[in-house]
């Protein structure tokens, strides 16, 4: 009798929970899965679009194959670039972010104002306003052409790599511009390490310089993580980027595969991610 | 050689007079400080850098506003780089009236605050039930979130456009809002995750304290659950008001022949326009002027909102409501 009553609270629970999830599930298969489903099945069909009805035939690879192999120049001439540009920017975006984030966190006069000022970018970063500024030139740093830097690039680095640290050296402000929420999380990961750790440390007599590398920056670790998700999904789902603004109405199925062929280079970035935040924090958990 | 011993003659008295070495010590502990963090040189360093970094943030606008309101007369003045000597606001008209302000202003501000109230709800109660609740196939459920969160959104956009076309719904703004109302549409398994993670934080007690009081999970949702998230609703409040209002991609796609288009859109096909001008020969040295006037126009209100939300904003931020 009590076991039953048991499970009937517990079917209960269940039922309560299915309710409250059903709208997003409700959502998810809807205008998630089913999409995700219809562009893959459309990925290895010829696509015919009339003005009343769709046309579909079975091509099977064709779409991937043209595009990896027999036309491959989308793909490697355009997001090989893109791909050596988001490697440099991510520790850039990374770093700064962390630097900032732990400056605004020490108590100082002017620290509202200063907030203030560095979560502009949060609110301008996602527009077009951006694009305008680049178009500007806003976004470059006058140092690169006093210093003739772009000549030393071209002398000393491989071709392939000069290019890309070429732009992001002269769109660097834009860089910074794309840390806003970056900083937010970190400044929120901060919050997270108690004050009392802290306190120990500093009677224990350690630095700031140590405290930082011994409780600051482990304590940091799933945050850099999730910045670092974060980072490469947003870099690369920037309707700016190149590939992304291949994904057009013109040609449907061979989109199609373009999106899923980008789509599982993010999702092996980010599993990788995920697979070296495992290790890290095996690691550092092992040494604690 | 005689330096040197000056030198040590000096440090000789030094160790001598008291006075002395008080005086420098205190100098030492106000310049260096107790700790490295609390010295005026440290200081000192924050400061420049924080500053460095605020002009580069602050740049950008300055330069819009300044630009807009420069006449010919101060475009082509090179004595003129920032400071204008006249003020002229013929430009903000003129880009009023090219992005047809009045009416593209009502329809952002109707469909981005929509779209944020939407997202506010179905997210929290998303949030919470993965969070707090029960239900079959948590987990599988919890990876596909991530799942959302991951895939960007060129995967499914042709699809969608496919299925909006045959509910109709193209050149309306429904595409951008139903998905919201299912606590999906512009990042909302962003959303979905920082409610989670607000909820996960709080006491298990909390539930049981409410249950214990004969709370049906849906008054115990909205009379104590909701309430109780404040800070983490602020901080999606504010990310999803300012996303939709700045995002292109969704309504280019959606709604590329209609009458009735955002801000985001009109100035699109505003910038269209002028480089259709530039290219047909019509060399203007204004429509730098304009296009700034324009950004201006579009950045305004964001900028009041942001003004106004700031306060509550850091606070939510601070309060752990964004992390995992």
């Amino acid at each position: 009798m009590k076991w039953n009553r048991r499970l009937e609270a517990n079917t209960l629970r269940k039922i309560e929970g299915s309710l409250f999830i059903a709208p997003w599930v409700f959502g998810f298969l809807t205008f998630v899965a089913f999409p995700l489903g219809y562009s893959l099945y459309m990925s290895f069909h010829q696509v015919k679009i009339t003005v009343n009805t769709v046309n579909y035939t079975f091509i099977g690879f064709q779409h991937y194959r043209e595009i990896l192999v027999a036309n491959g120049s989308l793909l490697y001439e355009e997001l090989l670039p893109f791909l050596r540009e988001s490697a440099m920017m991510i520790p850039i975006i990374l770093v700064f972010s962390l630097l900032v984030a732990i400056l605004l966190n020490l108590r100082f006069p002017g620290r509202t104002l200063f907030r203030v000022i560095f979560f502009l970018p949060v609110i301008f970063s996602s527009g077009q306003i951006v694009q305008e500024f680049i178009a500007q030139g806003e976004g470059s740093l006058s140092i690169m052409e006093t210093l003739r830097i772009d000549y030393y690039l071209q002398e000393y680095v491989p071709g392939a790599w000069a290019g890309p640290i070429q732009k992001v050296m002269g769109s660097f402000v834009l860089v910074l511009w794309y840390s806003g929420v970056q900083i937010l999380i970190f400044l929120a990961g901060r919050q997270t390490l108690p004050a009392a750790v802290y306190e120990a440390s500093r009677i224990d007599g350690s630095g700031p310089w140590n405290t930082f590398w011994k409780i600051t920056l482990p304590g940091l670790v799933p945050y850099i993580f999730l910045n670092l998700m974060y980072t490469v999904v947003d870099l690369f789902t920037f309707p700016s980027n190149p590939i992304v603004s291949r994904v057009n109405t013109t040609n449907y199925g061979s989109s199609s595969a373009l999106a899923w062929i980008y789509f599982s280079i993010i999702l092996s970035f980010v599993l990788l991610t995920l697979w070296l935040y495992s290790r890290v924090d095996k690691a550092i958990s092992g040494r604690r | 050689m005689k330096i040197v011993e000056r030198g040590n003659d000096l440090a000789a008295r030094l160790q001598e007079d008291p006075k002395l070495r008080g005086g420098l010590e205190l100098l030492r502990y106000r310049v260096l400080g107790a700790e490295i963090d609390k010295g005026l040189l440290f200081k000192t360093l924050v400061y420049i850098i924080l500053i460095n970094v605020a002009f580069i943030y602050i740049k950008p606008i300055l330069y819009m506003v300044t630009t807009m309101v420069k006449d010919a007369r101060n475009i082509l003045d090179p004595s003129v780089i920032w400071v204008p000597k006249t003020i002229y606001l013929g430009h903000l008209q003129e880009a009023a009236h090219m992005l047809n302000y009045g009416k593209s202003l009502l329809i952002s501000i109707g469909l981005a605050s929509s779209v944020a109230v939407l997202q506010v709800f179905s997210c929290a109660i998303a949030g919470y039930a993965f969070a707090r609740l029960d239900f079959p196939f948590k987990k599988l459920w919890g990876a596909l979130l991530l799942f959302t969160f991951i895939m960007p959104p060129q995967v499914t956009i042709l699809p969608s456009i496919m299925l909006f076309k045959e509910f109709g719904w193209l050149n309306t703004f429904l595409p951008m809002v139903v998905p919201a109302l299912f606590g999906h549409g512009l990042k909302g398994a962003l959303f979905v995750i920082i409610y989670r993670s607000f909820y996960s934080t709080l006491p298990k007690e909390l539930d049981e304290a409410a249950r214990m009081d004969g709370a049906g999970p849906f008054r115990m949702f909205f009379r104590v659950m909701f309430p109780i998230a404040r800070s983490a609703t602020v901080v999606v409040v504010l990310f999803s008001f300012v996303w939709n209002w700045n995002d292109f991609y969704f309504p280019s796609l959606f709604m590329f022949t209609a009458e009735n288009v955002p801000l985001s859109i009109t100035l699109a096909r505003m910038a269209g326009e002028m480089a259709q001008a530039a290219g047909a020969g019509e060399i203007t040295v204004y429509a730098e002027a304009i296009k700034m006037a324009a950004s201006f126009l579009i950045i305004m209100p964001l900028l009041v909102v942001y003004l106004f939300a700031q306060r509550w904003f850091i606070e939510g931020v601070e309060r752990t409501g964004l992390v995992e």
